[in-house]
């Protein structure tokens, strides 16, 4: 009979990017079951948002995610806009799904990127996270920040893209196109990742629906989920795409999904510039909100993200409630890190696409 | 959303009317049931639709009562709403049909004070384990941050 170990993971770790904290107890080998403790950059934002105005809480959601930070300020604006009964331009919903499909591209490159280092590939997660920078560069151009992109406010976006723009964009889109097939076609042939992720970290349907997940993840068990489609609203009503779904519920298939997500977002944002309306970026909108309550969905990288709002007729939100897409994920870890090798735990870990500063808002 | 559905089904847990049901904007439907009822509703719900989802759960104080919101999706938006009393909320917890439930329920908890009976994991999820006392949601706590 083998001892059994208690392995603490975090909050602070070399695995983790930001952090948290697994307990993982171990026999020999192999991970008997484990627990994990959330909250260490809980910074309170649905509180903090309640004590500001709406335009003010527009740059503290952008400070939400570091990664998906303009799809949040985008379901926060358009929420608002919602109550406020404002119809925001055509042009408007292009720019803001232009810099959404972008973010899902910079997403999913450096989700493969970490994945590619924790089961040791260390060549593919610098392919990865260069190609990325291509993603980071347009962004900069566009909005002047790699990360915040603070380009939405309540009734538009602040910028609007001229031929100069829309030329740049494409040519590093078109720079971008090779690349993406070498380093994702390194994902799809190379036998290690296979090894090191089929049959790992399963998720079967019936799980991720009873857990209530989203994105990628529920896609990869057979859960046809995607607000793009499944909320018709511009642009995604005039843009052709498929939802991509896998059967096997592994890290394998998360990989793949999120492997075709990626061309299809390439694909998507070569479409918005070719149909972007003509036309004004924003509207004016009031300061004061009459009283209502609004309910916004919107695709993030990870998956839907959820905004409710309360307003009681001031310029300052009753309530904001905002679900990230990491959080129902988070939940299926136990279930996941049960009777598992301990090597395989990192694959596992990173597989349900780790973002705790979304999580815990 | 088929209101004839929603009546159906209000009917089958034993609800008495009228029932108090609204349009919001973004194809969403908003149902105010008692909160004895929710974990019925919810169980009709889950037989009723196979794509059923639930996106979260919201807590909320209103000033004169706790308000918690169970976000659905079925193909269009559906929120319950169930009141529950200011002074030690109390409600069934719904983690039996749905273990996702878990979390938002625990943030609930621990932001509004809600207690939630058949929870199994009662801890903190998101507050400091230095947290004392107070929930960081209710409007009275921010009466006395202001101070």
């Amino acid at each position: 009979m083998m001892t059994k170990l208690k392995i603490p993971i975090g909050p602070h770790h070399p695995l983790l990017k930001e952090p948290i904290s697994f307990l993982l107890t171990v026999e020999g080998e192999r991970v008997l079951e484990s627990s994990m403790r959330l909250g260490y950059v809980h910074r309170g934002i649905e509180r903090l948002c309640q004590e500001r105005t709406y335009v003010q809480a527009v740059h503290l959601i952008e400070r939400i995610c570091g990664i998906c930070s303009h799809v949040h300020s985008t379901a926060y604006s358009h929420a608002v806009e919602t109550l406020l009964g404002l119809e925001v331009p055509l042009r408007t919903h292009y720019i803001r799904a232009l810099l959404c499909e972008l973010e899902r591209i910079h997403s999913h490159l450096l989700w493969l990127g970490v994945l590619a280092k924790n089961i040791g590939l260390d060549t593919v997660f610098m392919y990865t996270w260069r190609d990325r920078e291509i993603v980071l560069d347009i962004m900069e151009e566009l909005s002047g920040g790699r990360v915040s992109h603070t380009i939405n406010i309540i009734g538009g976006v602040k910028i609007d893209l001229d031929q100069k723009m829309m030329d740049m964009i494409s040519e590093k889109l078109e720079e971008l196109a090779p690349k993406l097939t070498i380093a994702l076609g390194l994902f799809e042939n190379e036998p290690t990742v296979r090894l090191r992720t089929q049959g790992i970290g399963v998720i079967t349907k019936e799980v991720a629906r009873r857990h209530c997940v989203v994105g990628p993840i529920a896609r990869a068990s057979g859960v046809d989920i995607d607000v793009r489609r499944d909320v018709p609203r511009p642009p995604y009503n005039n843009l052709e795409f498929n939802v991509i779904t896998h059967t096997d519920g592994d890290v394998w298939a998360r990989t793949l999904v999120r492997i075709m997500e990626t061309r299809e977002s390439h694909r998507l944002i070569q479409q918005i510039l070719s149909q972007l309306p003509p036309g004004d970026i924003s509207v004016k909108a009031k300061r004061r909100v009459s009283p209502g309550e609004v309910v916004s969905r919107f695709e993030a990288p990870r998956g839907e993200l959820f905004y409710y709002i309360r307003s009681d007729g001031s310029d300052q939100p009753a309530r904001i409630k905002i679900r990230t897409p990491t959080l129902p994920a988070l939940s299926t870890l136990p279930e996941q890190l049960r009777d598992v090798n301990l090597a395989d735990a990192p694959v596992i870990l990173s597989g349900v696409d780790l973002c705790i500063a979304c999580a815990d808002r | 959303m088929e209101l004839n559905w929603l009546q159906d089904i209000l009917t089958k847990i034993e609800c008495v009317g009228p029932f108090d049901i609204r349009r919001l904007p973004e194809d969403e439907t908003w149902v105010v049931i008692p909160f004895d009822k929710v974990f019925d509703f919810v169980k009709f719900i889950m037989e009723d639709d196979s794509t059923w989802h639930l996106s979260t759960i919201t807590g909320q104080d209103t000033g004169s009562q706790i308000e918690l919101l169970y976000h659905f999706w079925l193909g269009h938006g559906l929120t319950i709403c169930a009141r529950l009393a200011y002074e030690n909320p109390q409600i069934k917890s719904i983690t039996a049909l749905i273990p996702g439930a878990a979390f938002y329920e625990r943030e609930a908890a621990e932001m509004l004070g809600i207690s939630f009976t058949d929870l199994k994991d009662e801890s903190v999820l998101l507050l400091s384990d230095a947290w004392v006392k107070g929930w960081p949601l209710r409007k009275e706590k921010k009466e006395k941050h202001d101070d």
